[in-house]
Protein backbone atom coordinates (compact mmCIF):
# COMPACT_ATOMS: atom_id res chain seq x y z
CA UNK A 1 0.00 0.00 0.00
CA UNK A 2 1.22 3.45 -0.89
CA UNK A 3 1.93 5.86 1.93
CA UNK A 4 2.39 9.57 2.39
CA UNK A 5 4.64 9.76 5.38
CA UNK A 6 2.69 7.91 8.05
CA UNK A 7 -0.56 8.30 6.20
CA UNK A 8 -1.94 5.20 4.49
CA UNK A 9 -3.44 6.07 1.13
CA UNK A 10 -6.62 4.32 0.09
CA UNK A 11 -6.46 2.04 -2.91
CA UNK A 12 -8.63 4.15 -5.14
CA UNK A 13 -5.79 6.69 -5.10
CA UNK A 14 -3.92 4.33 -7.41
CA UNK A 15 -6.74 3.87 -9.89
CA UNK A 16 -6.29 6.43 -12.68
CA UNK A 17 -9.94 7.22 -13.52
CA UNK A 18 -10.50 8.58 -10.03
CA UNK A 19 -8.36 11.53 -11.11
CA UNK A 20 -10.80 12.48 -13.87
CA UNK A 21 -14.20 13.89 -12.97
CA UNK A 22 -16.70 11.23 -13.96
CA UNK A 23 -19.53 12.30 -16.27
CA UNK A 24 -22.08 9.72 -15.11
CA UNK A 25 -23.91 10.87 -11.99
CA UNK A 26 -23.90 7.71 -9.89
CA UNK A 27 -20.24 7.09 -10.59
CA UNK A 28 -19.39 10.72 -9.86
CA UNK A 29 -21.21 10.61 -6.52
CA UNK A 30 -19.16 7.64 -5.43
CA UNK A 31 -15.99 9.31 -6.64
CA UNK A 32 -16.75 12.55 -4.79
CA UNK A 33 -17.56 10.63 -1.61
CA UNK A 34 -14.23 8.81 -1.67
CA UNK A 35 -12.30 12.03 -2.23
CA UNK A 36 -14.18 13.90 0.49
CA UNK A 37 -13.36 11.20 3.01
CA UNK A 38 -9.74 11.12 1.91
CA UNK A 39 -9.26 14.91 2.15
CA UNK A 40 -10.86 15.12 5.61
CA UNK A 41 -8.92 12.12 6.83
CA UNK A 42 -5.62 13.40 5.56
CA UNK A 43 -6.10 16.93 6.89
CA UNK A 44 -7.11 15.62 10.32
CA UNK A 45 -4.11 13.34 10.71
CA UNK A 46 -1.68 15.90 9.28
CA UNK A 47 -3.28 18.88 11.07
CA UNK A 48 -3.77 20.78 7.84
CA UNK A 49 -6.29 23.59 8.01
CA UNK A 50 -6.00 25.38 4.71
CA UNK A 51 -5.85 23.83 1.25
CA UNK A 52 -4.93 26.05 -1.70
CA UNK A 53 -6.70 24.92 -4.82
CA UNK A 54 -3.82 25.73 -7.13
CA UNK A 55 -1.04 24.99 -4.73
CA UNK A 56 1.00 21.88 -4.15
CA UNK A 57 -0.96 19.45 -2.08
CA UNK A 58 0.14 15.83 -1.75
CA UNK A 59 -3.32 14.45 -2.41
CA UNK A 60 -3.82 16.35 -5.64
CA UNK A 61 -1.38 14.27 -7.62
CA UNK A 62 -0.09 10.75 -7.63
CA UNK A 63 3.31 10.47 -9.29
CA UNK A 64 3.17 6.68 -9.08
CA UNK A 65 0.45 6.55 -11.72
CA UNK A 66 1.26 9.92 -13.30
CA UNK A 67 -2.11 11.44 -12.63
CA UNK A 68 -3.15 14.70 -11.03
CA UNK A 69 -6.45 16.38 -10.40
CA UNK A 70 -7.52 19.17 -12.69
CA UNK A 71 -8.43 22.56 -11.23
CA UNK A 72 -12.04 21.71 -11.94
CA UNK A 73 -11.86 18.43 -10.06
CA UNK A 74 -10.14 19.98 -7.04
CA UNK A 75 -12.78 22.66 -6.84
CA UNK A 76 -15.56 20.08 -7.23
CA UNK A 77 -14.30 17.93 -4.34
CA UNK A 78 -13.69 20.88 -2.04
CA UNK A 79 -17.07 22.40 -2.94
CA UNK A 80 -18.69 19.11 -1.99
CA UNK A 81 -17.07 19.45 1.43
CA UNK A 82 -18.24 23.06 1.67
CA UNK A 83 -21.82 22.09 0.91
CA UNK A 84 -21.67 19.61 3.77
CA UNK A 85 -20.34 22.16 6.21
CA UNK A 86 -17.00 20.39 6.43
CA UNK A 87 -15.11 23.21 4.71
CA UNK A 88 -15.41 26.87 3.82
CA UNK A 89 -14.09 28.94 0.97
CA UNK A 90 -11.90 31.71 2.33
CA UNK A 91 -12.34 33.97 -0.69
CA UNK A 92 -14.82 34.60 -3.46
CA UNK A 93 -12.40 33.31 -6.07
CA UNK A 94 -12.31 29.89 -4.40
CA UNK A 95 -8.55 29.89 -4.12
CA UNK A 96 -8.17 28.77 -0.54
CA UNK A 97 -10.32 26.43 1.39
CA UNK A 98 -10.58 26.09 5.16
CA UNK A 99 -10.98 22.44 6.05
CA UNK A 100 -13.19 21.76 9.05
CA UNK A 101 -12.41 18.20 10.06
CA UNK A 102 -13.97 19.31 13.30
CA UNK A 103 -16.97 21.56 12.85
CA UNK A 104 -16.84 24.98 14.51
CA UNK A 105 -19.17 23.70 17.23
CA UNK A 106 -16.79 20.82 17.95
CA UNK A 107 -13.85 23.22 18.17
CA UNK A 108 -15.84 25.36 20.61
CA UNK A 109 -16.42 22.29 22.78
CA UNK A 110 -12.72 21.56 22.70
CA UNK A 111 -11.92 25.12 23.85
CA UNK A 112 -14.39 24.78 26.75
CA UNK A 113 -12.87 21.44 27.73
CA UNK A 114 -9.41 22.99 27.60
CA UNK A 115 -10.52 25.82 29.90
CA UNK A 116 -12.03 23.36 32.39
CA UNK A 117 -8.94 21.13 32.34
CA UNK A 118 -6.75 24.11 33.15
CA UNK A 119 -8.94 25.72 35.81
CA UNK A 120 -9.71 28.69 33.60
CA UNK A 121 -13.47 28.75 34.31
CA UNK A 122 -13.18 32.43 35.25
CA UNK A 123 -9.69 32.93 33.95
CA UNK A 124 -8.12 35.10 31.33
CA UNK A 125 -5.95 33.84 28.54
CA UNK A 126 -4.61 35.30 25.32
CA UNK A 127 -5.66 33.78 22.04
CA UNK A 128 -2.04 33.13 21.17
CA UNK A 129 -1.66 31.16 24.39
CA UNK A 130 -4.59 28.99 23.44
CA UNK A 131 -2.87 28.12 20.17
CA UNK A 132 0.72 27.79 21.26
CA UNK A 133 1.03 28.10 25.02
CA UNK A 134 2.58 25.38 27.16
CA UNK A 135 -0.83 24.27 28.42
CA UNK A 136 -2.10 23.66 24.93
CA UNK A 137 0.83 21.44 23.98
CA UNK A 138 -0.31 17.96 23.19
CA UNK A 139 -3.94 19.03 22.96
CA UNK A 140 -6.06 19.41 19.86
CA UNK A 141 -5.79 23.17 20.18
CA UNK A 142 -2.09 23.22 19.64
CA UNK A 143 -1.36 24.83 16.30
CA UNK A 144 -5.02 25.40 15.46
CA UNK A 145 -5.69 27.75 12.58
CA UNK A 146 -6.28 31.30 13.77
CA UNK A 147 -9.40 31.78 11.68
CA UNK A 148 -11.01 28.63 12.97
CA UNK A 149 -10.11 29.46 16.57
CA UNK A 150 -11.60 32.95 16.20
CA UNK A 151 -14.79 31.47 14.79
CA UNK A 152 -15.06 29.03 17.68
CA UNK A 153 -14.43 31.81 20.22
CA UNK A 154 -17.05 34.04 18.58
CA UNK A 155 -19.53 31.20 18.82
CA UNK A 156 -18.77 30.84 22.54
CA UNK A 157 -19.06 34.59 22.98
CA UNK A 158 -22.52 34.51 21.46
CA UNK A 159 -23.44 31.84 23.97
CA UNK A 160 -22.10 33.97 26.83
CA UNK A 161 -19.37 31.50 27.74
CA UNK A 162 -16.61 34.05 27.32
CA UNK A 163 -15.79 37.61 26.36
CA UNK A 164 -13.21 38.48 23.73
CA UNK A 165 -11.25 41.64 24.43
CA UNK A 166 -8.90 43.50 22.15
CA UNK A 167 -5.37 44.38 23.11
CA UNK A 168 -3.07 46.91 21.51
CA UNK A 169 -2.04 44.40 18.82
CA UNK A 170 -3.36 41.14 17.45
CA UNK A 171 -0.97 39.28 19.77
CA UNK A 172 -2.62 40.66 22.87
CA UNK A 173 -6.14 39.68 21.99
CA UNK A 174 -7.50 37.62 24.79
CA UNK A 175 -10.56 36.01 26.26
CA UNK A 176 -12.13 35.92 29.66
CA UNK A 177 -14.01 32.72 30.32
CA UNK A 178 -17.16 32.65 32.39
CA UNK A 179 -18.19 29.02 32.39
CA UNK B 1 -59.95 -84.29 -39.51
CA UNK B 2 -59.46 -80.95 -38.00
CA UNK B 3 -60.32 -80.67 -34.36
CA UNK B 4 -62.66 -77.91 -33.53
CA UNK B 5 -61.57 -75.70 -30.70
CA UNK B 6 -63.01 -77.15 -27.55
CA UNK B 7 -63.48 -75.75 -24.13
CA UNK B 8 -60.46 -77.73 -22.89
CA UNK B 9 -58.14 -76.08 -25.40
CA UNK B 10 -59.30 -72.63 -24.39
CA UNK B 11 -58.81 -73.45 -20.76
CA UNK B 12 -55.34 -74.78 -21.49
CA UNK B 13 -54.37 -71.61 -23.30
CA UNK B 14 -55.73 -69.45 -20.48
CA UNK B 15 -53.86 -71.49 -17.87
CA UNK B 16 -50.60 -71.16 -19.82
CA UNK B 17 -51.08 -67.39 -20.09
CA UNK B 18 -51.71 -67.27 -16.39
CA UNK B 19 -48.56 -69.20 -15.69
CA UNK B 20 -46.51 -66.91 -17.86
CA UNK B 21 -47.96 -63.89 -16.14
CA UNK B 22 -47.18 -65.28 -12.72
CA UNK B 23 -43.61 -66.07 -13.66
CA UNK B 24 -43.27 -62.61 -15.21
CA UNK B 25 -44.60 -60.97 -12.09
CA UNK B 26 -42.23 -62.97 -9.99
CA UNK B 27 -39.26 -61.98 -12.05
CA UNK B 28 -40.29 -58.31 -11.93
CA UNK B 29 -40.75 -58.51 -8.16
CA UNK B 30 -37.37 -60.09 -7.69
CA UNK B 31 -35.83 -57.38 -9.83
CA UNK B 32 -37.58 -54.55 -7.95
CA UNK B 33 -36.58 -56.04 -4.65
CA UNK B 34 -33.05 -56.27 -5.84
CA UNK B 35 -33.15 -52.66 -6.99
CA UNK B 36 -34.68 -51.57 -3.73
CA UNK B 37 -32.01 -53.43 -1.88
CA UNK B 38 -29.30 -51.85 -3.96
CA UNK B 39 -30.74 -48.40 -3.49
CA UNK B 40 -30.98 -48.91 0.25
CA UNK B 41 -27.40 -50.10 0.34
CA UNK B 42 -26.35 -47.16 -1.80
CA UNK B 43 -28.19 -44.70 0.35
CA UNK B 44 -26.77 -46.09 3.54
CA UNK B 45 -23.33 -46.14 1.98
CA UNK B 46 -23.69 -42.53 0.90
CA UNK B 47 -24.95 -41.62 4.33
CA UNK B 48 -22.12 -43.46 5.92
CA UNK B 49 -19.69 -41.75 3.58
CA UNK B 50 -21.17 -38.36 4.35
CA UNK B 51 -21.06 -39.12 8.06
CA UNK B 52 -17.50 -40.26 7.89
CA UNK B 53 -16.36 -37.28 5.84
CA UNK B 54 -18.68 -34.71 7.34
CA UNK B 55 -15.70 -32.81 8.61
CA UNK B 56 -13.91 -32.82 5.26
CA UNK B 57 -17.03 -31.80 3.40
CA UNK B 58 -17.43 -28.80 5.62
CA UNK B 59 -13.85 -27.70 5.81
CA UNK B 60 -12.25 -28.68 2.55
CA UNK B 61 -13.53 -26.86 -0.54
CA UNK B 62 -11.88 -29.26 -2.97
CA UNK B 63 -13.39 -32.24 -1.22
CA UNK B 64 -16.75 -30.50 -1.13
CA UNK B 65 -16.65 -29.86 -4.83
CA UNK B 66 -15.87 -33.52 -5.52
CA UNK B 67 -18.63 -34.61 -3.23
CA UNK B 68 -21.04 -32.41 -5.17
CA UNK B 69 -19.83 -33.92 -8.41
CA UNK B 70 -20.37 -37.41 -7.10
CA UNK B 71 -23.86 -36.53 -5.92
CA UNK B 72 -24.67 -35.02 -9.29
CA UNK B 73 -23.58 -38.20 -11.04
CA UNK B 74 -25.99 -40.34 -9.07
CA UNK B 75 -28.75 -37.76 -9.39
CA UNK B 76 -28.81 -36.45 -5.84
CA UNK B 77 -28.85 -32.72 -5.14
CA UNK B 78 -27.89 -32.03 -1.55
CA UNK B 79 -29.02 -28.43 -2.02
CA UNK B 80 -32.43 -29.20 -3.46
CA UNK B 81 -34.09 -28.83 -0.13
CA UNK B 82 -33.08 -27.54 3.23
CA UNK B 83 -35.08 -30.32 4.82
CA UNK B 84 -34.25 -33.95 4.51
CA UNK B 85 -31.32 -35.87 5.70
CA UNK B 86 -28.63 -33.99 3.80
CA UNK B 87 -29.37 -30.77 5.52
CA UNK B 88 -29.67 -32.45 8.88
CA UNK B 89 -26.56 -34.42 8.29
CA UNK B 90 -24.29 -31.77 6.85
CA UNK B 91 -25.93 -28.43 7.36
CA UNK B 92 -24.77 -27.99 3.81
CA UNK B 93 -27.85 -26.10 2.72
CA UNK B 94 -27.34 -23.49 5.38
CA UNK B 95 -23.76 -23.10 4.31
CA UNK B 96 -24.77 -22.10 0.82
CA UNK B 97 -27.65 -19.91 1.92
CA UNK B 98 -25.27 -18.05 4.14
CA UNK B 99 -22.82 -17.66 1.27
CA UNK B 100 -25.67 -16.44 -0.91
CA UNK B 101 -26.61 -13.73 1.53
CA UNK B 102 -23.00 -12.62 1.83
CA UNK B 103 -22.60 -12.57 -1.94
CA UNK B 104 -25.67 -10.37 -2.34
CA UNK B 105 -24.25 -8.11 0.33
CA UNK B 106 -20.90 -7.74 -1.38
CA UNK B 107 -22.48 -7.17 -4.78
CA UNK B 108 -24.59 -4.37 -3.35
CA UNK B 109 -21.72 -2.80 -1.46
CA UNK B 110 -19.47 -2.67 -4.52
CA UNK B 111 -22.18 -1.78 -7.01
CA UNK B 112 -21.51 1.96 -6.91
CA UNK B 113 -17.95 1.27 -7.84
CA UNK B 114 -18.25 -1.46 -10.42
CA UNK B 115 -21.73 -0.94 -11.76
CA UNK B 116 -22.94 -4.32 -10.59
CA UNK B 117 -20.45 -6.46 -12.41
CA UNK B 118 -17.75 -8.11 -10.38
CA UNK B 119 -14.97 -10.50 -11.15
CA UNK B 120 -15.62 -13.91 -9.60
CA UNK B 121 -12.10 -14.05 -8.19
CA UNK B 122 -12.56 -10.75 -6.41
CA UNK B 123 -15.94 -11.75 -5.14
CA UNK B 124 -14.33 -14.82 -3.59
CA UNK B 125 -11.53 -12.71 -2.20
CA UNK B 126 -14.00 -10.36 -0.54
CA UNK B 127 -16.06 -13.27 0.66
CA UNK B 128 -13.04 -14.81 2.31
CA UNK B 129 -12.13 -11.50 3.88
CA UNK B 130 -15.60 -11.17 5.30
CA UNK B 131 -15.62 -14.72 6.61
CA UNK B 132 -12.10 -14.60 7.93
CA UNK B 133 -13.17 -15.36 11.45
CA UNK B 134 -15.42 -18.09 10.17
CA UNK B 135 -14.25 -21.64 9.93
CA UNK B 136 -13.64 -23.30 6.64
CA UNK B 137 -12.46 -22.04 3.31
CA UNK B 138 -14.62 -20.99 0.38
CA UNK B 139 -13.78 -21.92 -3.19
CA UNK B 140 -14.94 -20.41 -6.45
CA UNK B 141 -16.95 -23.56 -6.95
CA UNK B 142 -18.82 -22.79 -3.73
CA UNK B 143 -19.49 -19.26 -4.94
CA UNK B 144 -20.91 -20.54 -8.20
CA UNK B 145 -23.16 -22.98 -6.39
CA UNK B 146 -24.43 -20.31 -4.04
CA UNK B 147 -25.08 -17.95 -6.97
CA UNK B 148 -26.96 -20.65 -8.86
CA UNK B 149 -29.24 -20.93 -5.83
CA UNK B 150 -29.79 -17.16 -5.89
CA UNK B 151 -31.43 -17.46 -9.28
CA UNK B 152 -34.66 -18.64 -7.71
CA UNK B 153 -35.01 -15.16 -6.28
CA UNK B 154 -35.32 -13.86 -9.79
CA UNK B 155 -33.08 -10.97 -8.90
CA UNK B 156 -30.97 -11.31 -11.99
CA UNK B 157 -27.90 -12.83 -10.42
CA UNK B 158 -25.95 -14.44 -13.15
CA UNK B 159 -22.48 -15.61 -13.99
CA UNK B 160 -21.21 -14.57 -17.38
CA UNK B 161 -18.03 -15.65 -19.04
CA UNK B 162 -15.93 -12.97 -20.64
CA UNK B 163 -12.81 -14.35 -22.19
CA UNK B 164 -11.16 -16.52 -19.59
CA UNK B 165 -12.70 -14.72 -16.67
CA UNK B 166 -16.01 -15.24 -15.01
CA UNK B 167 -17.97 -12.17 -13.99
CA UNK B 168 -20.91 -12.08 -11.63
CA UNK B 169 -23.69 -9.79 -12.68
CA UNK B 170 -26.05 -8.44 -10.04
CA UNK B 171 -27.92 -5.85 -12.12
CA UNK B 172 -30.39 -6.67 -14.84
CA UNK B 173 -28.25 -4.95 -17.47
CA UNK B 174 -28.24 -6.87 -20.70
CA UNK B 175 -24.74 -7.01 -22.04
CA UNK B 176 -24.64 -7.65 -25.75
CA UNK B 177 -21.86 -9.24 -27.70
CA UNK B 178 -20.16 -5.91 -28.36
CA UNK B 179 -19.98 -5.11 -24.66
CA UNK B 180 -18.59 -8.52 -23.90
CA UNK B 181 -15.89 -8.11 -26.51
CA UNK B 182 -14.84 -4.79 -25.05
CA UNK B 183 -14.70 -6.26 -21.55
CA UNK B 184 -12.60 -9.09 -22.89
CA UNK B 185 -10.25 -6.64 -24.55
CA UNK B 186 -10.01 -4.61 -21.35
CA UNK B 187 -8.82 -7.60 -19.35
CA UNK B 188 -5.31 -7.17 -20.62
CA UNK B 189 -4.64 -3.75 -19.10
CA UNK B 190 -7.82 -2.88 -17.23
CA UNK B 191 -8.75 -0.23 -19.78
CA UNK B 192 -9.29 0.38 -23.50
CA UNK B 193 -9.11 3.39 -25.78
CA UNK B 194 -11.44 4.11 -28.66
CA UNK B 195 -8.54 3.65 -31.05
CA UNK B 196 -7.61 0.30 -29.61
CA UNK B 197 -11.16 -1.02 -29.88
CA UNK B 198 -11.45 0.14 -33.48
CA UNK B 199 -8.16 -1.42 -34.40
CA UNK B 200 -8.39 -4.71 -32.52
CA UNK B 201 -12.03 -5.45 -33.22
CA UNK B 202 -12.20 -3.72 -36.63
CA UNK B 203 -15.23 -1.70 -35.62
CA UNK B 204 -16.43 1.61 -37.00
CA UNK B 205 -16.02 4.65 -34.72
CA UNK B 206 -19.79 4.85 -34.31
CA UNK B 207 -20.14 1.29 -33.11
CA UNK B 208 -17.20 1.68 -30.73
CA UNK B 209 -18.42 4.90 -29.20
CA UNK B 210 -21.95 3.62 -28.88
CA UNK B 211 -20.83 0.53 -26.97
CA UNK B 212 -18.46 2.48 -24.73
CA UNK B 213 -21.08 5.11 -23.96
CA UNK B 214 -23.53 2.41 -22.92
CA UNK B 215 -20.98 0.81 -20.62
CA UNK B 216 -20.24 4.23 -19.16
CA UNK B 217 -23.89 4.98 -18.56
CA UNK B 218 -24.42 1.64 -16.88
CA UNK B 219 -21.68 2.51 -14.44
CA UNK B 220 -19.47 -0.30 -15.68
CA UNK B 221 -16.79 2.01 -17.05
CA UNK B 222 -14.92 5.09 -15.83
CA UNK B 223 -13.16 7.62 -18.01
CA UNK B 224 -9.58 8.70 -17.52
CA UNK B 225 -8.33 11.78 -19.34
CA UNK B 226 -5.15 12.11 -17.35
CA UNK B 227 -2.66 10.19 -19.44
CA UNK B 228 0.22 12.01 -21.10
CA UNK B 229 -0.82 10.96 -24.60
CA UNK B 230 -4.10 12.80 -24.10
CA UNK B 231 -6.14 9.81 -25.24
CA UNK B 232 -9.20 9.05 -23.21
CA UNK B 233 -9.02 5.70 -21.47
CA UNK B 234 -12.06 3.71 -20.45
CA UNK B 235 -11.36 1.73 -17.30
CA UNK B 236 -13.45 -1.20 -16.17
CA UNK B 237 -13.43 -1.74 -12.42
CA UNK B 238 -14.99 -5.17 -12.88
CA UNK B 239 -11.85 -6.47 -14.57
CA UNK B 240 -9.35 -4.60 -12.40
CA UNK B 241 -8.46 -5.93 -8.98
CA UNK B 242 -8.90 -2.42 -7.57
CA UNK B 243 -12.62 -2.85 -7.08
CA UNK B 244 -12.20 -5.33 -4.28
CA UNK B 245 -9.72 -3.08 -2.61
CA UNK B 246 -11.96 -0.04 -2.73
CA UNK B 247 -14.79 -2.03 -1.27
CA UNK B 248 -12.57 -3.33 1.45
CA UNK B 249 -11.60 0.20 2.39
CA UNK B 250 -15.06 1.59 2.76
Amino acid sequence: MQKLGEFKLPHFFNYPPYFTLQPVRATREKQVQLWKDLILDYCRTQKIFVVGVDEEFPLFSNPAIERSLSHEAREAFLSALVSEGRAEWMDKGHKNCLILWYRIQDWADIVVQFARDNGLEDGVVTIEELRSGTESQGTELHGIDRTILNRALKLLEQKGKLVIFKGTSADDEGVKFSL
Amino acid sequence: MRRKPGIGGLQNAAAARNQFRLVGENVAKVKTDMMKGQLATFRSQLEEFAHKHKHDIRKNPAFRSQFHEMCAKVGVDPLASNKGFWAELLGIGDFYYELGVQIVDICLATRAHNGGLINLQELCHLLRQRRRSDRGAVSEDDCLRAISKLKVLGSGFEVISVGKKKLVRSVPTELNKDHNEILELAQAQGFVTVEEVERRLSWTPGRTIDALETLLKEGLAMIDDGHRDGKRRYWFPCVSPISSLVAADS
